[in-house]
């Protein structure tokens, strides 16, 4: 099992660093991406409203765009390279395991796999903020981003291993962060502020960042509510994973038994 | 002695019938080949004798442990040619890399070792696939149109390790829709209406 689970994590590791759309989108639209944003959005006040303890900050709308232009670059990208190495190795997995290997060395490999993911790319993007900004509270927005990447490396995960098609699944996640991140920032939003952006995966790291850059504070219920998110995604996609892996029937045959039946209808 | 026996397999997608009670038995050292026109279920069959699917009735046997390659080559198209035969000598537990060597250099491909599956021609990439299925020297070798993409002097090279395998106690069930060369098998089970038809014997097991 160590064997196998050695080989897995480091093999994991090697194929996602072989995305070079990944690699590209890291290189040129994380700081393209903050550049586009900065210039667009002035430094002006803006209202932004810390949930847990209800506290009304007035920061400029320039800094706080960055923070959410940030989480939503890494949030599609960490997404995206989860999603499509889920797909992608989806059959050799089986293979795999048909060959004896133990789904739960896969299993743990693939979360540690994407664990190291979201670490690289959340503080990647974190670094290259201070191009555009120098943050007091640098730490927490890397702590955020790290967060919120990994809650979108989970979600790759999960719609990896439920879309049918590869289309459907890059669109559901680039969807899914642009409006996530895009809500929680209040600069020309209409659902600024509003109690509903608490049910959002970005709410926590968006919440996070903001106190430790704006605020000098740290909001260690906020770490748990975005913990909370890459759980449940984890937990569902790595849920199902396992339930489209080998299971009773080939596990007979792949340890060599003497003899596997299959009882009339059963499947 | 048979190291492989299946019986009475079934097996539907919806309300079509595929597999209608298959029996097929295959001793130490045989080869066999089973033919059938496409979509006669000549894949579902080996499916499910690899473990891969399982039939709605009937039971596969096997004594010792099986290699399977699938008609579809299955490969990490980012991971290079020893980090495959690395993940697959987890997966059967072997460490030693002699096994590996010797294949790599029967189908002549050790100079692809350090590219990545994707970047590989077909022939290569099903001989990698072919290799991944040898490692564990099986008891027993399932192979879905093996020599798919092969150019003639692999494709004899195939038979040479074919051969060898035969030679050393090895069964090989090789699946495909066109025999070239009957003469090389043992056996040629036709499968017709969900059913295999046994051909006449033409050569004695090897073992």
């Amino acid at each position: 099992m160590r064997q196998q689970l050695e080989v897995a994590v480091r093999h994991s590791l090697a194929a996602q660093s072989r995305n070079r759309l990944a690699w590209i989108l890291l290189v040129a639209f994380v700081p393209g991406w903050y550049l586009i944003i900065g210039s667009m959005i002035p430094h002006r006040g803006a209202t932004f409203i810390l949930r847990s303890n209800e506290t009304r900050l007035v920061v400029d709308g320039h800094d706080l765009t960055l923070i959410t232009a940030g989480l939503s670059a890494i949030t599609l990208i960490a997404g995206f390279v989860v999603f499509a190495a889920t797909r992608r190795a989806i059959p050799f997995d089986r293979r795999l395991i048909l060959s004896g290997y133990r789904p739960a060395a896969l299993i743990t490999a693939k979360t540690a796999a994407a664990l190291a993911v979201a670490a690289a790319v959340g503080g990647y993007a974190a670094v290259v903020i201070l191009a555009f900004w120098r943050p007091a509270g640098l730490w927490s927005i890397a702590v955020a981003f790290i967060l919120a990447a990994a809650s979108y490396a989970a979600l790759g995960l999960l719609v990896g291993v439920l879309v049918r098609g590869d289309l459907e699944g890059f669109f559901l996640i680039i969807m899914t962060a642009l409006l996530d991140t895009f809500l929680e920032n209040p600069v020309d939003n209409p659902l600024a502020n509003k109690p509903i952006l608490e049910f959002f995966p970005s709410y926590g790291p968006t919440q996070f960042a903001a106190a430790g850059a704006f605020h000098h504070q740290v909001l260690p219920g906020m770490v748990a509510v975005s913990l909370a998110w890459t759980a449940a995604f984890a937990l569902l996609g790595l849920a199902v994973l396992r339930l489209r892996m080998p299971h009773s029937w080939m596990r007979g045959i792949r340890a060599g038994r003497l003899r596997t039946a299959a009882s009339p209808g059963s499947r | 002695m048979n190291v492989l026996e299946a019986h009475g397999i079934r097996k539907s997608f919806g309300r079509h019938p595929v597999l209608a009670g298959v029996d097929l038995e295959i001793a130490a050292g045989e080869l066999v080949a089973v033919v059938g026109e496409n979509g006669s279920g000549k894949s579902t069959l080996l499916r499910i004798l690899a473990g891969d699917l399982r039939p709605d009735r009937g039971s596969v046997t096997t004594r010792g442990r099986a290699g399977y390659c699938p008609q579809a080559v299955v490969l990490d198209d980012a991971l290079t040619v020893d980090q495959h035969i690395r993940y697959f000598q987890a997966a059967y537990g072997i460490s030693g890399a002699e096994r590996a060597e010797a294949l790599i250099a029967r189908l002549g491909y050790g100079t692809s070792r350090r590219q990545p599956a994707g970047t590989l021609s077909g022939g290569t990439r099903q001989k990698l696939s072919l290799t991944l299925a040898l490692l564990h020297e099986p008891a027993v070798l399932l192979l879905d149109e093996p020599y798919q993409g092969f150019d003639w002097e692999t494709y004899l090279a195939f038979w040479d390790l074919a051969g060898e395998l035969r030679a050393a106690g090895t069964a090989i069930l090789v699946i495909t829709h066109l025999v070239f060369e009957q003469e090389r098998f043992d056996r040629i089970c036709h499968l017709t209406a969900g059913r295999i038809e046994e051909g006449a014997n033409r050569h004695a097991p090897a073992a």
